[in-house]
C-alpha cells in the first residue's frame, strides 16, 4: 500500500460522518434495550435465585399460585446448583457484584450471619415483626437473626434423621437402634443374612464428601457422644478433646468402608439417597425430604418399607441432629423490595408451605402446620419429629462460617479416608486454624 | 493545523494499534495489577466493618505457613509433570498414527480432536460418571456384573487423584497430537526415501530423522500444556470438590474456595498471584531456552 492511499483511508477515517455513523452504531443497541425496558416495567419482575429441588414441580406450582394473586408480578426463577456450597459461591458471588438481578433468594440455615454483616441481605425487622415471628418454630428464628436483626424468613426446616427398613428390622426381630454401635451390629446381622439369601446389601449410607453435608454428619456423631466442634461461650473448639476424637475413630473404623460403602466418600445427599430407595442399604442418614421420595413408588423400590427414628447416640450421650434448613431473603440490592417482600411472605406462607411439605416433603416452620390434619395424615411421624425439629443443633454461628466449615471439611474428610494418620494431631491444627479464623472477627 | 507527513502516519499507526493495546491491557494487564494491589490488604468480604486495611506482605507470609497451600501446591506440581509427560506421550502417538496413510483417516483426524472440543465441565461429569462406584462404566469393564467387588476410584486419595490425570490426559493429548502433526507433515518424504535406500530400520528413522525435526512442535505442544496444566480448576471442580482429604486440592481451585466460598479477597488473590508468577517463571524459562533453540531450528 503507498502512502497516498494510507492518507486517503485516513482522511475518510476521521472524516466527522464516519464518527455520527460509527457512534449511531454504537447507540442503537442502547436505545433498542430502552425500548424493550419499557415494555417490561409494565410488570415487575421478581428474579428468584434458587436451586433445583429434589421434587419436580413443587416450586413452580407454588408461582403459579402468587402469579395468580398479584398479576402484576412475575417470577423469573434462576436455578443453581444443588450443593449448598456451590450455590453459595455462586449467590455471594451475584451479591458481592451488587447484581440487580437478585431479588428473592434462598439461605442456608448457616448463611444469615454472613449475609448480614457483609450487608447482602436486607434486614426484615419492619415486614417481619416480633408477633409473626412468633408462629414460626423458634430455632429457624434464632438462626436467621444476627445481632438483633432478622434477615431471613424460615421456608422449611431440616434436621438429620435416621431412615431405615422397617421390613428388614422386623424380618431379624430388632427395633430402631438406640445407639450408634447398636445400628452396626443390627446392620452387620441384617447384611450378613440377606448375602446368605443372594440379597447384596450394604448396611448404612450417608454423607461423606468433603462438602459442607459432611459437618453435619460428623457433628451428630461428635455431639451424640458427649463432644463440640465449637463452644458458644469460649468460642474455643473442642475438635481434640476425648468425645470428638473418639467419635471421629468410630466413623473411620465402623462406618466407612463398613457398615456404609467406600464409595460414600463421595457421596453428597442425592447419591446416598440413591442406595437407600434402590433396596441397598437398611441405615440412611438423610433430611426430612427422604421421607417423601423414599415411599414414592416411581422412584422407590422400598415404597412403604422406610421407616423412620431419631438418630443413634453413643452409649452415656444423646440423639443430636444437625440443624439445616432453607430460608428466604430479600437482597439489599434489589429494586423491588416490595415486591420482593409479596413473594417471599407467600412463599413462607401458610398455604405454601403446606404444599412444600405435601408435595416436596418438606417439614414445615410454621407451628400451626404441625397440627394440621392433611399434614399429619401424609406424615405421621412429624408430632414426633416437632421434639427433634425443637432440638435441632445449629452449626458454629459466625460470620466467616465458610472458612470455619472449609478447615471442618478438611479435617473431617482427611480423618476418615485416610487411615493411618494422627487424628490427635490432625484435630489440633485444624483447631488452631479455625482459632485463627475466629479471632478475625474481634 | 495540518500535520506533517510523519506525525499523521504515527496517527493512524496509533489508531490500529489502539484496540488491541487496549484489550490486551482491560483484560490481562488490569487485572494482574489488581489482584497484587488485592493481595497487598486485609479484605473479608463477610465483615465490611473490617475495612480494607493495607498489610503490605502479611497475606504472603501467611502463605509461606499455610501447610494446605503447601499441599496444594506439592499436587499442582505432580498434576502438571504428570499430565505433561502423558499428553506429550499420547500426543505423539496419536500424531504418527493420523500422519499415515489409511482409509478413513479423515474420520480418525476427526474424532481425535473431539475430546479437545468438549467444554472440560461437560467432559468432567463424563467422567465423574465413568468412575462411579455403582454405575460407573470402569467398574463394568474391570468386573462386569459382579456389582460386589465395584471399586470405588474418587473415594481414595490416590485413585481420585490418577482419575483427573486420566480426565486431563484424554482431553488434551490430542491438542498435543495436532501440535506434533503438523511438525511431522513439514518433514519432506525424500528423508524417508533417501533413509530407506540406505537401509535404515524403521526405529533408525524414526530416532534420527523424525524425532530431530519434530522437536520444535513438541517443545511448543510442551510449553502450551505446561502452563495450562498450572490452570486447573474444572476438572477439581466437577469431579472431586479438591476431596477425598484434600487429595485433588489444585492451588487454584484452594484460591477460588479462600476467595468464593470464604470470602477472603485479599488472601486468596495472594493465592492467585502465586500461581501467576509460577506461570511466568515456567515461561520465562521455556521461552528462554526452548524459545531460542526454536528460532534457530525453525
Amino acid at each position: 500500500m503507498n502512502k497516498t492511499s494510507i492518507h486517503s483511508i485516513l482522511k475518510t477515517f476521521f472524516a466527522a460522518k464516519m464518527y455520527m455513523f460509527v457512534l449511531v452504531l454504537m447507540l442503537f443497541p442502547l436505545f433498542l434495550f430502552s425500548c424493550t425496558q419499557k415494555e417490561r416495567d409494565l410488570k415487575t419482575t421478581i428474579h428468584f435465585v434458587t436451586w433445583k429441588p429434589n421434587i419436580p414441580g413443587v416450586q413452580e406450582e407454588i408461582i403459579r399460585l402468587f402469579e395468580l394473586e398479584h398479576p402484576d408480578i412475575k417470577i423469573v426463577r434462576e436455578i443453581g446448583p444443588h450443593s449448598s456450597t456451590a450455590f453459595h459461591d455462586l449467590l455471594t458471588q451475584k451479591l458481592k457484584n451488587r447484581s440487580e438481578d437478585v431479588d428473592v433468594f434462598l439461605m442456608d440455615v448457616i448463611w444469615p450471619p454472613e449475609f448480614g454483616a457483609a450487608g447482602w441481605a436486607m434486614p426484615l425487622d419492619e415486614m417481619f415483626p416480633r408477633l409473626e415471628r412468633a408462629k414460626f418454630l423458634e430455632g429457624t428464628i434464632l438462626a436467621n437473626t444476627y445481632r438483633g436483626s432478622i434477615y431471613g424468613v424460615p421456608l422449611f426446616i431440616d434436621s438429620g434423621m435416621l431412615y431405615y427398613r422397617k421390613d428388614l428390622l422386623a424380618k431379624y426381630g430388632f427395633t430402631p437402634p438406640e445407639t450408634w454401635q447398636d445400628m452396626i451390629s443390627q446392620a452387620e446381622v441384617i447384611v450378613s443374612g440377606e448375602a446368605n439369601e443372594g440379597k447384596e446389601l450394604y448396611g448404612f449410607s450417608g454423607q461423606f464428601k468433603q462438602y459442607e453435608g459432611l459437618v453435619c454428619d460428623m457433628m451428630e456423631y461428635i455431639l451424640s457422644n458427649g463432644g463440640e466442634i465449637l463452644n458458644s461461650e469460649t468460642e474455643k473448639p473442642g475438635l481434640a478433646q476425648r468425645p470428638a476424637l473418639e467419635a471421629v475413630e468410630f466413623v473411620r473404623k465402623n462406618i466407612i468402608g463398613r457398615a456404609a460403602p467406600i464409595g460414600v466418600l463421595t457421596y453428597q445427599e442425592p447419591e446416598s439417597l440413591d442406595v437407600f430407595i434402590q433396596g441397598k442399604a437398611v441405615f440412611h442418614r438423610n433430611w426430612p425430604y427422604a421421607w417423601q421420595v423414599s415411599n414414592d413408588p416411581e422412584r422407590s423400590r422400598i415404597a412403604g418399607k422406610a421407616g423412620i427414628a431419631k438418630l443413634p447416640h453413643f452409649t452415656g450421650g444423646r440423639s443430636y441432629a444437625a440443624l439445616g434448613g432453607w430460608q428466604a431473603g430479600i437482597s439489599s440490592y434489589s429494586k423491588n423490595k416490595k415486591a420482593a417482600w409479596e413473594f417471599v411472605k407467600f412463599l413462607t406462607g401458610e398455604k405454601a408451605q403446606k404444599i412444600f411439605a405435601l408435595q416436596g416433603g418438606r417439614a414445615p416452620t410454621r407451628k400451626a402446620l404441625y397440627d394440621d390434619a392433611d399434614v399429619l395424615k401424609s406424615y405421621p411421624h412429624f408430632s414426633d419429629m416437632k421434639e427433634v425439629f425443637l432440638t435441632a443443633y445449629p452449626r458454629p454461628v459466625t460470620p466467616l462460617y465458610p472458612a470455619v466449615s472449609n478447615i471442618l471439611q478438611r479435617y473431617f474428610s482427611n480423618a476418615i479416608s485416610s487411615p493411618h494418620i494422627d487424628l490427635k494431631a490432625e484435630a489440633r491444627e485444624a483447631s488452631k486454624e479455625i482459632e485463627e479464623i475466629i479471632a478475625m472477627e474481634k | 493545523m495540518r500535520l506533517t507527513r510523519a506525525a499523521r502516519e504515527n496517527v493512524f499507526v496509533a489508531s490500529l494499534l489502539f484496540p488491541g493495546l487496549f484489550f490486551i491491557v482491560a483484560f490481562v494487564f488490569y487485572p494482574i495489577i489488581y489482584s497484587i494491589y488485592l493481595s497487598l490488604h486485609r479484605i473479608v468480604l463477610g465483615l465490611p466493618s473490617l475495612g480494607r486495611p493495607f498489610i503490605g506482605l502479611d497475606n504472603y507470609l501467611r502463605l509461606l505457613e499455610d501447610r494446605v497451600a503447601l499441599h496444594s501446591m506439592i499436587n499442582t506440581l505432580v498434576f502438571v509433570f504428570t499430565t505433561t509427560f502423558f499428553e506429550i506421550l499420547c500426543g505423539l502417538l496419536i500424531a504418527l498414527v493420523i500422519n499415515r496413510q489409511f482409509k478413513g483417516r479423515g474420520i480418525a483426524r476427526a474424532a481425535i480432536l473431539v475430546p479437545w472440543a468438549i467444554p472440560t465441565v461437560v467432559s468432567s461429569q463424563m467422567w465423574r460418571f465413568i468412575f462411579n462406584d455403582n454405575y460407573g462404566m470402569l467398574n463394568y469393564i474391570f468386573f462386569g456384573y459382579s456389582t460386589h467387588s465395584y471399586a470405588a476410584w474418587l473415594a481414595h486419595p490416590s485413585t481420585a487423584f490418577a482419575a483427573i490425570v486420566i480426565a486431563d490426559v484424554w482431553k488434551t493429548s490430542s491438542f498435543a497430537g495436532l501440535l506434533i502433526l503438523a511438525g511431522l507433515q513439514l518433514i519432506p518424504d525424500e528423508l524417508y526415501r533417501a533413509a530407506r535406500i540406505d537401509g535404515a530400520s524403521p526405529w533408525q528413522q524414526f530416532r534420527r530423522i523424525t524425532l530431530p525435526l519434530i522437536k520444535p512442535a513438541l517443545l511448543i505442544a510442551l510449553l502450551f500444556r505446561t502452563i495450562d496444566a498450572f490452570r486447573v480448576f474444572d476438572l477439581v471442580f466437577v469431579m472431586t470438590q479438591g476431596g477425598p482429604a484434600d487429595s485433588t486440592n489444585v492451588l487454584q481451585f484452594y484460591g477460588y474456595k479462600k476467595i468464593f466460598t470464604e470470602g477472603l479477597m485479599g488472601y486468596g488473590s495472594t493465592i492467585s498471584v502465586l500461581v501467576f508468577v509460577i506461570s511466568l517463571v515456567v515461561s520465562l524459562v521455556y521461552i528462554k531456552t526452548v524459545g531460542t533453540r526454536l528460532f534457530q531450528n525453525g
